[in-house]
């Protein structure tokens, strides 16, 4: 029996532009699910059904996109979940975290705990859904993975360690059909007291010296940043040459 | 006589059949797509663009030229003249006599197609155009003595019955290969299509000395996005495939296939022939794709071409140099159709290869294909004092940046070609961080829809403002903006506008006198000529003339001017990274180390890259604008 | 040696009295050591600073060792003792930090929260503590120093490897069990992130998430890929950027260890497979953060992919050695290539082209090895090591391999507790 698997996508934001493109995390979640059903995938987006960016999540090769078309201001979590809930859904694969908006994570969480389903986050690939259990390799950090087995219905939010999605075509894109449903209507009424600004940059904390002189301070603060040339051996036997790779690379703790 | 009507009615019948296959291959190309050609004027321009123009492209060759001229002038004069007197029998000796010298020259054309064909070059196809100067002389012999008692040289009914049967056999075999095979695809339907393609040409403006080399744009609106099936080309792109007489000098040139990547443009055309016509490859007998074997590809008018016609590796080695095009005697235009079925992979199917789809999606989200933040487009010119066109709104040229404004190594050509200009005091502006990328790259990858936003994104902040001239450093920004874009500027943003590459436009200074410089003192210069600023744009004089005024000799290599060899650079191959035995920039870079040269001046960014990717030891490589700078003469005040 | 610090009331009187026949034999007795005052503090003695220069002159030198006091030579354990001890006796509410503690430690990103934590109890009032609430196998032993007043250490087979389901209903056990002013966690990959959305969602809480500026009203928290700021009234459930606060450093906390109650847990319906073996070599060059590239200079390739993986670095490769055919295309590293994030890279025989300098701006430490000692890459480099690579490679594989054999041990520990 083919499992029935619904991917939920949002709009991204480009790091470098700030324009709005496919997320590189839901971009994900389709492509997972299109390995896991095909073009059975039900893909989800609560918002606006104008929004073009859902074509290129469309120009995947999706035939249609559906759309809970609600309000920029309304609360997804719960048009989802009663999406969901109308739906006979197995899996459900979204981003760990939206590319705009809050961007808090929170929306899996939230759908799993009103559905009582299970939740595995940063999930790199899933290698097999059979006898009502699904196979889920988790992304650790440095490209580490961990295997886990988890039982359907679940959700899923995908890090960015799964499989890349492929290339978006533009054509299937602008042909795909777009299937609005009515969405929420309840306004995120938390979110309307906050106030919201273009993020300044963090400051870096600096090497904290807990200077005991004003010379120690005068110097701590006048330090040249750790830089400029590197040391050169040139002469030195090859053995000592090693040795000073390996310290370094000692330091850096990558050797263990 | 009893058989003596035999050779006219043979002549009838194979004229007859001619027809009916011409007609049945005329309905072939009527599967492509509709295009509006006007039918009237092509017809009557055709003899001349023959004479001329596809004259012109053969006339390289002089062996060749002649020859041809031999045999097809004999031939086509005969051939009128054989249904004067053979079919319709006007008994003037005088018309005899002027068909037995259409034949004779007919013959001498034919023997010497012969001779070359004893020893032929590799990029010739062999199979039944080894067959064809054979049947040529066997038709021209036929009918001289055929002739002959026309003539009056012998009685009427010499050599009996014997002859006749013997010549009614020439006929056959003769007429079969040049009226029959004509219309039913042998060697001989490159003279029926290709006199049609010359009328009926996609690009009628390349005629008479014209160049016509922007893509052509896509409707978006269609219901398949670029050429999916051979059904998906305009009629008479097919009918120009039909037109390739498999000379080979489209593969002779083609950087790919020397590079040994899986491109060949001759199998190419063939493969599109196999495609409008259905069937296989058996029948091909030229060179291969580097790495493939031929047989293997079929296909018909209604089939995905790269569903086993053509593999998608061939369509993504092209780096669109436009050197087959620039060779093709018969005007073919290999370009369009390569970018036409990229335009379905990309569009459609989503397989631009390797770090196609990556670029692409920058381009849409950050205008540059490296998807560096679009506010830093200016950051290399912060201590270039440069003015830019938003707060100054009128300059006389406008400095068109392009990517190169992101990349360190072409930050140098344009600080030196910014500083040149400085000296020259040339009213100059950018227009910042407002530009984005000419949309060269995405268009040359198949993505026409991300041009077309660009092209028109781009349009409408240049007519914002007032200029006279636009003037870039990179040909490929040069080329859209001259040549592709005036498709999308509706309201004649460029109109008036002067599009200039630096290399005209410094030449322009230093013959007037702006621009002092002293002469070179280093060594041996050779100069490589960039596609799109050479067969693109024609532009191949003003480099060589700003090097010699210079005091430099330029070194030539063998192949330069229109016959330059891409530095592998264009079309987005660097991106697509389709693997060969060979790097295009290697063979490139030994071009020009067998000139000696120690350094190889460039007109091209992306050139520039190209070359100097090259492993050392190897000649230097510089941007025109680099040396010019370099011997900038510094008055003292 | 007694840790009570006794004053020599007579030693001292010596030391202030310069006319005392015994005052120069006392003060070079004391010359390095330290003097402490009466609360223990290190009290500095002004007369025994500088020297005497060669005209009669007392001269301070402040650079030279007359800085602050010698550190060296002050053992670290000395040094805890002496920092003044924070209680908190029957605190009023908590402030629970749910730390990572990878490989059983505090990381420095748990340091930053507990620190945090401080500051918000300073800034609320009343009498608050700090509980450090841990899982799994803790081999932290400074506990005390970063600042945590109670230590919660929920133990269980339950709650070992990977089980964020059962950790979240022993944290909501706890939210039950203890007056919580604040969830802190770290919004990090360790685990933070994941465990602090699933009680928020269970507590149903909205948290503020990669919170980075966090005081007792407003928290500041970035939002839309880190392009926003969003200000609000600081909520029950915080996850912390890195650097959020600065850690504790000079106070002693309790440390006292608090229970929890026994409670059932459900069964859970993620069950754990146990990590997976990766191969460095699988490892995105994006996000491998060792990686060991070739270029033109390598000429021993078999060695090279030896030395890759006798270091457990990534491969790497410059475009020509891709273009020659013995690197494939995903490995160019390079502005044509992939951009890389390692914090070390080690360049064998890359001389260092602009566009691949410009593909490793982003890495940390740069190591070149290279035959010439004028190319870009030397230029880099924090070290650099002129001469032939197969030797050097062939060296530095016999050092990693005996460096291998004494750690092993301590390396199949530290697996074990990264899982």
């Amino acid at each position: 029996m083919p499992h029935k698997v619904v991917s939920l996508i949002s709009v991204g934001r480009h790091p470098q532009s700030g324009r709005s493109r496919r997320a590189e995390q839901d971009s994900r979640a389709v492509e997972l699910g299109l390995k896991l059903a095909g073009t059975d995938l039900d893909v989800v987006h609560a918002g606006n059904t104008e929004e073009p960016t859902l074509r290129q999540y469309a120009g995947m090769g999706l035939p249609s996109v559906t759309v809970l078309e609600q309000d920029e201001k309304a609360d997804a979590v719960e048009s989802l979940q009663s999406y969901l809930q109308s739906e006979k859904v197995d899996i459900v694969l979204t981003g760990v975290r939206a590319e705009s908006g809050e961007s808090s994570g929170m929306t899996p969480y939230l759908l799993a705990e009103s559905l009582g389903w299970p939740m595995v986050s940063r999930v790199a690939d899933i290698v097999e859904v059979k006898d009502g259990e699904a196979q889920v390799l988790l992304a650790l950090p440095r490209g580490q993975r961990r295997q886990v087995t988890v039982k359907l219905p679940f959700i899923a939010s995908i890090d960015n360690a799964a499989q890349a999605a492929r290339q978006s075509a533009f054509g299937p894109g602008l042909r795909a059909k777009m299937e609005a449903q009515q969405g929420s209507e309840s306004v995120d009424e938390i979110r309307l007291n906050w106030e919201e600004v273009p993020a300044k940059a963090r400051p870096k904390r600096l090497k904290v010296v807990k200077a005991k002189t004003a010379a120690d301070r005068f110097k701590a603060a006048t330090a040249k940043p750790q830089g400029g040339s590197g040391k050169v051996m040139k002469n030195e036997s090859v053995e000592e040459k090693a040795k000073a790779i390996f310290d370094l690379l000692v330091e850096e703790k990558v050797i263990r | 006589m009893v058989i003596d009507w035999l050779p006219s009615v043979l002549i009838v019948v194979l004229l007859a059949l001619g027809v009916i296959g011409a007609l049945r291959r005329v309905s072939l190309w009527r599967a492509g797509q509709p295009e509006k050609v006007n039918l009237i004027a092509g017809l009557l321009a055709m003899p001349g663009r023959y004479l001329k123009d596809l004259h012109h492209v053969v006339e390289r060759d002089k062996y060749m030229s002649r020859t041809h001229v031999a045999t097809g002038g004999g031939f086509v004069l005969s051939m009128v003249l054989v249904l004067v007197v053979h079919v319709f029998d006007v008994n003037e000796q005088i018309v005899a006599w002027a068909l037995l010298g259409a034949l004779l020259i007919m013959l001498t054309g034919a023997f010497f197609v012969f001779k070359r064909r004893l020893n032929p070059p590799a990029r010739l196809s062999k199979g039944p155009w080894m067959r064809l100067p054979k049947t040529l002389m066997i038709y021209a012999l036929t009918f001289i003595v055929l002739t002959l008692p026309a003539a009056g040289i012998l009685p009427e009914g010499a050599g009996g019955v014997v002859l006749t049967a013997v010549l009614s056999v020439g006929v056959v075999i003769g007429l079969g290969e040049l009226l029959f095979g004509m219309g039913w695809g042998g060697p001989m339907k490159h003279a029926f299509a290709g006199a049609l393609h010359l009328a009926f040409h996609r690009r009628p403006e390349r005629f008479g000395g014209g160049r016509s080399t922007g893509l052509k744009p896509v409707n978006l609106e269609g219901d398949v996005l670029g050429v999916a099936k051979p059904s998906d080309f305009k009629w008479n792109q097919l009918l120009g495939f039909d037109a390739c007489v498999q000379c080979g000098k489209c593969q002779a040139m083609c950087p790919a296939f020397a590079a040994g990547q899986p491109l060949n443009p001759k199998k190419l055309i063939q493969d599109m022939v196999v495609g409008l016509a259905g069937g296989t490859d058996a029948n091909y007998a030229g060179s291969p794709y580097p790495g493939k074997e031929v047989g293997n590809a079929k296909g018909g008018p209604d089939e995905i071409i790269t569903a086993g016609l053509v593999s998608q590796e061939t369509l993504w080695s092209c780096t669109t140099c436009r050197a087959c095009v620039e060779e093709c005697p018969m005007m073919i235009e290999h370009v369009d159709a390569i970018v036409d079925m990229r335009r379905f992979l990309t569009m459609e199917k989503g397989e631009t290869p390797n770090k196609g789809s990556e670029v692409l999606e920058n381009i849409i989200a950050t205008d540059n294909p490296n998807g560096y933040a679009p506010s830093s487009r200016t950051n290399w010119a912060a201590d270039q004092n440069l003015a830019v066109m938003k707060e100054k709104q009128e300059a006389d040229v406008l400095f068109w940046v392009s990517d190169g404004a992101f990349d360190m190594r072409s930050q140098r050509i344009l600080r030196a070609f910014v500083k040149l200009m400085k000296h020259a005091n040339v009213d100059v502006a950018i227009l910042g961080d407002e530009e984005r990328d000419s949309g060269d790259v995405a268009r040359r990858l198949g993505d026409d829809a991300t041009f077309q936003s660009l092209a028109k994104r781009n349009l409408a902040t240049l007519g914002q403002y007032k200029f006279k001239k636009i003037v870039t450093t990179d040909p490929h920004a040069y080329h859209c903006l001259r040549n592709e874009y005036g498709d999308f500027d509706t309201d004649g943003a460029l109109a008036g506008v002067e599009v200039l590459h630096h290399t005209t436009f410094l030449n322009q200074l230093v013959q007037s006198g702006a621009l002092k410089l002293d002469a070179f003192k280093g060594g041996k210069v050779t100069y490589h000529d960039p596609c799109y600023l050479g067969r693109y744009n024609g532009e191949y004089e003003a480099p060589r003339e700003l090097l010699r005024s210079l005091g430099i000799e330029v070194a030539e290599m063998e192949r330069s001017g229109f016959r330059s060899r891409c530095c592998g650079g264009g079309g987005g191959a660097p991106i697509t990274d389709i693997p060969g035995e060979r790097r295009i920039a290697d063979m490139r870079m030994e071009d020009a180390s067998e000139t000696g040269a120690e350094l190889v001046a460039v007109g091209c960014q992306q050139c520039t890259a190209m070359l100097e990717g090259v492993v050392e030891p190897r000649p230097e490589v510089k941007d025109i604008s680099e040396i010019l700078v370099d011997q900038l003469v510094e008055e003292v005040h | 040696m007694s840790d009570i610090i006794r004053r020599d009331p007579r030693a001292e009187w010596i030391m202030r009295n310069r006319l005392h026949p015994l005052h120069d034999q006392y003060v070079s007795q004391e010359e390095g050591g330290e003097v402490r005052g009466p609360s223990g503090l290190i009290r500095k003695f002004p007369h025994k600073v500088g020297f005497i220069g060669p005209n009669g002159i007392k001269r301070i030198d402040r650079l030279k060792g007359n800085s602050s006091a010698p550190q060296g030579r002050r053992s670290s354990a000395a040094q805890e003792v002496q920092l003044p001890l924070h209680t908190v006796a029957n605190p009023d509410y908590y402030i629970m930090v749910a730390a990572d503690m990878v490989g059983g430690r505090l990381t420095s990103h748990d340091k930053d929260i507990l620190g945090l934590a401080h500051k918000l109890i300073a800034e609320e009032g009343g009498n608050g503590a700090v509980v450090a609430v841990c899982f799994g196998e803790v081999k932290e032993e400074h506990f005390d120093t970063a600042g945590a007043d109670r230590v919660l250490h929920i133990e269980g087979e339950e709650f070992e490897g990977y089980a964020p389901e059962a950790r979240m209903q022993a944290l909501a056990q706890v939210e039950s069990q203890y007056t919580v002013k604040h969830w802190l966690f770290p919004d990090s990959i360790h685990g933070g992130c994941d465990l602090a959305s699933r009680l928020a969602a269970r507590l149903g809480e909205r948290p503020a998430t990669q919170a980075w500026q966090v005081n007792a009203e407003q928290a500041v928290s970035r939002g839309a890929s880190a392009s926003l700021d969003i200000t609000r009234k600081t909520p029950k459930i915080l996850m912390l950027l890195e650097e959020c606060a600065d850690a504790i450093d000079e106070t002693r906390h309790e440390a006292t260890p608090l229970t929890l109650e026994t409670f059932s847990v459900a069964a859970p319906t993620i069950t754990d497979q146990g990590l997976m073996d990766v191969d460095p070599n699988a490892i995105p060059l994006g996000e491998a953060e060792f990686i060991l590239s070739a270029g033109n200079g390598i000429h021993n390739w078999d060695q090279f992919h030896e030395a890759a993986k006798v270091l457990g670095a990534t491969e790497g490769a410059s475009r020509v050695a891709v273009d020659d055919g013995f690197m494939p295309r995903f490995r160019q590293v390079g502005a044509t290539g992939t951009w890389v994030t390692a914090r070390v890279y080690v360049a064998v025989g890359i001389s260092g082209a602009i566009q691949h300098m410009q593909g490793i701006g982003q890495v940390d430490k740069v190591v070149a090895i290279n035959t010439d000692a004028g190319c870009d890459m030397v230029k880099r480099a924090a070290l650099s090591v002129i001469g032939d690579s197969e030797e050097i490679l062939a060296e530095l594989m016999k050092l990693v391999a005996e460096h291998k054999q004494t750690s092993l041990s301590d390396q199949a520990e530290e697996n074990s507790n990264a899982a």
